[in-house]
């Protein structure tokens, strides 16, 4: 083993393992009741919130937000959980995800540049 | 370029352009955007070290591009493409340093410098950090399926060097 080959080996082992001491901390879904206390979530489009709704108080609906590019995505909150139930993008990926989870990863649109995100409480409805 | 290599290389380009369209078709494993195994880099790896930078390179555009207008996701083509051109910009100097013994390891290398450009690529264009919660994640998955497809490499590459010598 030649002395750039082991130079590589100890990087890659370092990332590896810093990576997926961080993935799994990410992938840790925090428990939220939102019988019991406030869950504010924000949708922000092209870098503005367009909403910022606290799901303990929200009624169940589903509606759609529309992009600059006419392009649309249906989000649905139901019992106090909220997720993209529908999209004209073409990976679908937001749709895939199902119900927002975790703290630190949103739900992306990245076509329709869309985020949806638990955020801290407060702020004007 | 001689009439053999462009044949080799041309063979490549569609035997990888198969294998991504093919995977295309597979459940997600995780429903994180970008986790694959890509399986077509099994192809870019072993041509890295078969070929010069330049081919290399042809090679991996051609592929890019036309996997996004097969599966008519040109949206997605701005992501495959910076992934893939830092993935190759890191592979290539790398394979000099790395023997073929170690593939492997310059796969991985490669898989997370994919991961890099695609991140990159997204921040960009959401304007936003929103995405960087998935690169560790992302990176994670990278260095498994770096490792998959550079020991399929590894053997594919190990045969067809036997096949040469007889």
């Amino acid at each position: 083993m030649t002395k750039g080959v082991k130079i590589c080996l100890a990087v890659v082992s370092a990332v590896f393992a810093v990576s997926l001491v961080l993935s799994i901390r990410f992938l840790t879904a925090t428990e939220r009741d939102p019988s019991k206390e406030d869950v504010w979530v924000e949708i922000e489009q092209d870098k503005k919130v367009l909403y910022r709704l606290n799901l303990a108080d929200e009624p169940d609906r589903t509606f759609r937000i529309t992009g600059s590019d006419g392009g649309w995505n249906e989000i649905t909150i139901s019992r106090g959980r909220i997720c993209v139930s529908d999209a004209d993008c073409p990976d679908h990926t937001c749709v895939k995800n199902g119900w927002l989870r975790y703290d630190y990863l949103p739900i992306i649109c990245l076509p329709h540049k869309l985020v949806v995100r638990f955020c801290e409480g407060g702020g004007s409805e | 370029m001689t009439t053999k290599k462009l044949t080799e290389l041309s063979m490549l380009t569609a035997a990888s352009l198969i294998v991504f369209i093919v995977e295309l078709r597979f459940p997600d494993i995780l429903p994180i955007p970008g986790i694959k195994l890509g399986l077509a880099n099994i192809f870019t790896v072993y041509a890295v070290y078969r070929f010069r930078a330049k081919e290399v390179s042809l090679m991996v555009l051609t592929r890019v591009i036309l996997g996004a207008i097969f599966c008519s996701n040109l949206s997605a083509l701005i992501y495959s493409l910076s992934g893939a051109m830092l993935c190759l910009a890191g592979m290539i100097p790398l394979h000099r340093l790395i023997p073929e013994k170690y593939l492997w390891l310059c796969s991985i290398i490669g898989a997370m410098l994919h991961n890099t450009g695609q991140i990159l690529a997204a921040t960009a264009i959401m304007g936003s950090l929103a995405v960087l919660p998935f690169y560790p994640i992302l990176l994670t998955a990278g260095c498994i399926a770096g490792a998959f497809t550079g020991i399929c490499a590894q053997l594919i590459l190990r045969r067809k060097l036997k096949t040469d010598k007889e």
